[in-house]
């Protein structure tokens, strides 16, 4: 929204040394945000005053002229279309590199064979109107190479406010509003909205000639409407229409400026219908398939519940929103029957977000405005009209019908309360000089103030004394209030197992695990599911994605992960990464969803990792690597094992995956992404993964007791290496457990080496392991060993058909 | 003798010329003018000559036995220097090269905060990305018909509950855990709470649906707005530097009551104003205020006994600044020519 200081200077008045600069900071800092301000003359940039020399016709073109301007020191060509141009005239130049407030950019250029350094304007080129009949002609008085924005006499200053920062002040949509805050800020007196205004002029003669009803109460609080008979579509007055162009509107005719200007003012949209034929008025809720040509003459069907003001039959506008084509103003109309209203802010906004059609006065609707506004806004209409059209008359007593009981109760504030809660000594005084100059009536008994908000503030944002307070430290200003620092309780933090966990994760993996971490989007495409064997339909969805790429809720990390091996495998060709983050699916999880019992759906946290090179055994490898490094760095004793999975996931390469275990819980799957899946994909790297269940590492974490220091034995170990020779369908995992459980004394089983080659045998390989015997209170002989090992030799023959391997 | 010895001296020194390296020498050493070698060997048998003969060879020996052991430092010494040059080390190249991984940088950032806040008390709480319209709308104050709720900014799950209704969202915003938090921890509180947030917003440089947030409450007795304002300054100057200052403006967040939004003096100009603060000398970094009496209740907190202050800011829009990250489409996308600079 656009703000006139000149505007807002005929409701307040404005210390003179005050700058553009200073007033942009009051109102951000007290008030609302202001994004920019600029001077009025600024839209006029690069467009003179120029005098026609020459007129001469186009010798290519019947209807155009070939035009020298004199700019003051020099003659300019220009080729010009206009009917009106005369030798002698004055008229507004714009100059090569000049935009116009319509967006049109001058530039040099050639028509039709002649060079055109330029171009005369017309009133609706220049926003100044809309007429396109001709070019403007300027008075006499204009100064040859003087800026056209000086002779309009152009001396405005233009605020931008950041809409946003309105969204919860209906009362502030207008200027006048705006003036009241600056009156209570810089403590100067704020004019009446309403002046030279006696009541007998707002009495038509006679009885009302209008039949008004609200039908949907719950839609129309207030229903102003009034016929005024003898207007003209007219063109508005240079003052009107430039006040308009100062805050980026448009003027129309006389009519329609006069309502814009009064919402501009005042904040209270008002439209005008025009009045022949047009007896009865009703509003109510639109009906099921209805529509409505609007204004700009687009046929809208009517979403369910808006608000429509109907001729008693068929819609003739959609309220607060925008009017029809058929009642509206046009160059005939004589009368028209004008309306001040207030309707319900909701459904307003229902039907302007439905239709995708905001306007001004839908914006300012939605924001829920004061049900006493209009009496003002129409008043001030009337004035208009009757200033500008004296002929008009009003037909008859305006139509009030008020639906709505706005009596705020006081709002009871202790004023130690506020003194407290603000960390500021103010005196009660000053206090309630703040809380009238903004329009609230205020209250004293002892210590509390009985605070009554005026009717713009009731009934949208001040009901509570914490509303209060926020006016009265808006007003101080809060850069005015000094910190302090807060005082509480020396406790200690209490311990964040998860945190932590989190944390030690992260360092393992990015430090001795050289990955790198990513974040990954929460959501997935139904493509990249698919092609990953991931079932969608087994997924969370968006209700209301916005892209393709993102409509389902990831079920797992992979698919994030998997998609950035894809876009990493053009610079890298060995890498590996890792995410910790939530993913999502239909089961109840363990967050509550609201007091009813009820839980959100599950959004644990997983932890996932892929390590992506040439080769698939080189990136398995590294995996399990990577697991075994994550484990033994947390948990020095904790023991990581790879079980064969029953079920594989559908993504992994037949066999190649496994059931991750720590300490004999099962916390996740790693395995090889199966190639074809990779190929169609388009992943030519090949990629193992893991993902882990980040809660069950929480709970072992809980359960693992922390690593205890095994003194250091006085006896030596004694290692001995066998390689033991079986066939392919033998899992290390099945053979190391009965290594490892065989005997007290044989401590430790490590495999070393994996051979396979034509001495074995086809289908066969060989595993060496060191094999670690020790005693803690002896040194064990070798005699000792030779017989454990012989029985293990023998019992991994009986179970596994093991033979020993001679080097 | 005096043969023996000559000859000895003669096999040496003829020895001594063809060698070239280091083991050899020792060798020769060894044959010739160890302990056991050759020389002493001689010499050994010096005492089984007469007394003259003995005192004639000895001395000749003697002689030859000190012209061996300069002759053979000579050489020492030149195959010392001559293998010295050739083993030259570079000390310049590089070392091995020992790949490292990386942490993403908002993990860095988050990390420096939670430990910044930990220092002023502040524990960390975790909350739910996939949160109800109740904890991230209706008991932050935000009404049913807000604006905020529109399908326009909020992603809804399309899951509908018994009324026919969608009323699952991804968290717009990491409030959604103020009053999960004063739930669980009741009050005194303090607590930080970093998160992931959604907005159903095109992406572009500027602009992600997907980011991070950082939220923060203080509840207690007479918590109020100066103290508000003086954690927000430490804050500043946690980012920013000794120096930084905090300025406040009003601004409307349904869930507080006075609301405000933060700026701090922008690190680059020092607030005089540049590019990175758009030429206002300020940054627009977070948004906070006192907690509105509602969203006390919400937490079970009696909002005449008990006050607090909220906070919360954008990680990303955090460490674009600090990194000089100019496209916030890079936290997503996962790859390692950005990931790895950290």
């Amino acid at each position: 929204m656009y703000l006139s200081l000149n505007w807002l200077k005929d409701f307040v008045k404005l210390p003179k040394a005050i700058n553009p600069t200073d007033i942009a900071e009051l109102l951000t800092l007290h008030i609302v945000e202001v994004e920019s301000w600029k001077e009025q003359k600024a839209v006029f940039e690069k467009v003179v005053v120029g005098r026609v020399v020459s007129v001469a016709p186009h010798p290519n073109a019947d209807r155009l002229r070939l035009i020298k301007v004199d700019i003051k020191g020099e003659i300019l060509d220009i080729v010009c279309g206009a009917p009106n141009v005369a030798f002698g005239q004055k008229v507004p130049v714009a100059l090569v590199g000049a935009t116009l407030p319509n967006g049109v950019e001058i530039k040099e250029s050639e028509i039709r064979g002649e060079k055109s350094y330029g171009m005369i304007c017309a009133e609706d080129e220049l926003g100044l109107g809309s007429d396109h009949e001709g070019i403007m002609v300027l008075s006499d008085k204009a100064k040859i190479g003087q800026s056209f924005a000086d002779y309009l006499n152009f001396n405005d200053i233009i605020l931008e406010i950041d809409n946003k920062s309105l969204s919860n002040r209906g009362d502030l949509w207008g200027h006048y509003g705006m003036a009241r805050e600056l009156s209570a800020l810089l403590k100067s007196p704020l004019r009446p909205y309403l002046s030279n205004l006696e009541n007998k002029d707002l009495h038509g003669s006679g009885k009302s000639q209008l039949d008004v009803k609200i039908e949907d109460k719950s839609a129309c609080f207030r229903y102003i409407a009034v016929k005024i008979n003898h207007v003209k579509t007219i063109e508005s007055p240079r003052w009107l229409k430039e006040r308009l162009v100062a805050v980026g509107a448009r003027p129309i005719n006389a009519l329609v400026d006069i309502t814009n200007y009064v919402m501009l003012e005042s904040g209270q949209p008002l439209h005008a219908f025009d009045a022949s034929g047009l007896e009865k008025i009703s509003i109510r809720a639109s009906k099921d398939g209805e529509s409505l040509e609007t204004l700009d003459e687009k046929e809208r069907l009517l979403p369910k519940n808006s608000i429509v003001i109907t001729d008693g039959y068929e819609p003739i506008a959609l309220a607060g929103i925008m009017g029809g084509k058929r009642c509206a103003v046009n160059s005939d109309t004589e009368s028209i029957i004008l309306e001040a209203a207030s309707f319900d802010a909701v459904r307003v906004r229902q039907t302007s977000q439905a239709l995708n059609l905001r306007t001004d006065a839908s914006m300012r609707f939605e924001k829920t405005l004061d049900p006493n506004l209009p009496e003002q806004a129409w008043q001030r209409a009337w004035q208009l009209i009757k200033e500008i059209m004296p002929e008009a008359e009003l037909a008859g007593q305006p139509v009030d019908i008020v639906n709505f009981k706005l009596e705020p109760s006081p709002i009871e504030v202790d004023f130690s309360w506020l003194k407290k809660r603000l960390g500021y000594s103010l005196t009660r005084k000053e206090t309630i000089s703040i809380l009238e100059r903004l329009g609230f009536k205020v209250d004293v008994s002892k210590n509390i103030l009985a605070v009554i908000p005026p009717s713009w503030r009731a009934v949208k944002d001040v009901s509570i004394k914490e509303d209060i307070l926020e006016e009265v430290a808006r007003i101080v200003g809060y850069n005015n209030i000094l910190s302090q620092s807060p005082i509480s309780p020396l406790t200690p933090l209490p311990d964040n197992l998860e945190l932590s966990l989190e944390r030690k994760i992260q360092d393992i993996l990015s430090g001795a695990g050289r990955l790198h971490e990513v974040y990954n989007y929460s959501f997935v495409s139904e493509a990249v599911l698919s092609k990953l064997n991931l079932d969608p339909s087994r997924c969370l969805r968006l209700a209301n994605p916005i892209s393709e790429q993102h409509v389902f809720l990831r079920p797992t990390l992979l698919a994030g992960l998997w998609q950035d091996a894809r876009l990493n495998q053009f610079n890298f060709n060995q890498f590996g990464i890792f995410e910790l983050g939530r993913i999502f699916l239909p089961a109840p999880g363990e967050y509550m969803k609201d007091d009813r019992g009820d839980f959100l759906p599950y959004q644990g946290k997983q932890l996932a990792m892929l390590f992506a090179s040439q080769d698939n055994s080189v990136s398995f490898n590294r995996i399990k690597g990577l697991v075994n490094l994550l484990f033994t760095k947390l948990w020095p004793d904790s023991r990581v094992e790879f079980l064969a999975l029953e079920n594989q996931p559908a993504w992994s390469q037949a066999g190649q995956a496994v059931a991750v275990f720590c300490a004999g819980k099962e916390l996740g799957v790693a395995g090889l992404l199966d190639n074809k899946l990779a190929n169609a994909f388009g992943l030519k790297l090949k990629t193992a993964v893991v993902e882990l269940n980040f809660k069950e590492i929480l709970e072992l974490s809980q359960s693992l007791a922390s690593n205890h220091y095994r003194e250091l034995s006085k006896y030596p170990p004694v290692v001995r290496d066998v390689a033991f020779v079986v066939e392919e369908k033998i899992l290390y995992n099945d053979f190391w457990r009965t290594l490892i459980s065989f005997h007290p004394l044989l401590v430790k089983a490590e495999l070393f080496d994996i051979y396979r080659g034509e001495a074995l045998g086809s289908g066969r390989k060989s595993w060496a392991f060191h094999l670690t015997y020790q005693a803690e209170d002896r040194t064990l002989t070798a005699l000792e060993i030779d017989a454990i090992q012989t029985d293990l030799v023998n019992r991994c023959h009986d179970q596994f058909e093991a033979q020993i391997r001679d080097f | 003798m005096k043969n023996k010895l000559e000859k000895l001296r003669d096999d040496f020194l003829e020895s001594l010329q063809k060698i070239n390296d280091l083991p050899a020498l020792r060798e020769l050493e060894l044959k010739y003018l160890s302990r056991k070698g050759e020389l002493n060997g001689l010499l050994g048998e010096l005492k089984d000559l007469s007394l003259e003969m003995r005192r004639e060879a000895g001395e000749l020996a003697n002689v030859i036995k000190q012209e061996l052991q300069e002759r053979f430092n000579e050489v020492k010494t030149e195959i010392e220097k001559k293998e010295e040059s050739a083993a030259y080390l570079d000390p310049t190249v590089p070392g091995e090269k020992i790949t490292t991984g990386s942490l993403h940088p908002l993990t860095l950032l988050r990390r420096e905060l939670e430990e910044f806040f930990a220092t002023l008390g502040f524990m960390v709480m975790d909350g739910p990305e996939l949160e109800s319209e109740f904890y991230n709308f209706e008991a932050l104050n935000v009404p049913p018909h807000h604006p905020a709720r529109d399908m326009q900014d909020t992603f809804y799950v399309d899951l509908k509950n018994k009324q026919g209704e969608y009323d699952l969202t991804m968290r717009t915003q990491t409030s959604n855990t103020q009053v999960r938090a004063m739930r669980k921890y009741g009050v005194p509180l303090k607590v930080i709470m970093p998160g992931r947030v959604f907005r159903s917003e095109a992406t572009d440089a500027r602009h992600e649906h997907t980011f991070y947030q950082l939220e923060g409450v203080m509840v207690g007795k007479n918590i109020n707005f100066a103290q508000m304002k003086s954690v927000l300054e430490a804050v500043g100057k946690k980012l920013y530097g000794p120096e930084t200052k905090f300025r406040m403006r009003p601004k409307f967040y349904p869930f507080v009551e006075p609301g405000s939004n933060g700026e701090y003096t922008c690190f680059l100009c020092q607030g005089k104003g540049c590019h990175v603060c758009k030429y206002s000398g300020w940054l627009e970094i977070l948004g906070c205020g006192l907690i509105h009496p509602d969203v006390l209740r919400a937490g079970g907190v009696d909002p005449e006994q008990y006050s607090g202050f909220a906070f919360g800011f954008g990680l990303n829009r955090l460490a674009m600044l600090k990194y000089g990250i100019n496209d916030i489409r890079l936290f997503n996308a996962g790859d390692l020519r950005f990931l790895q600079q950290f």
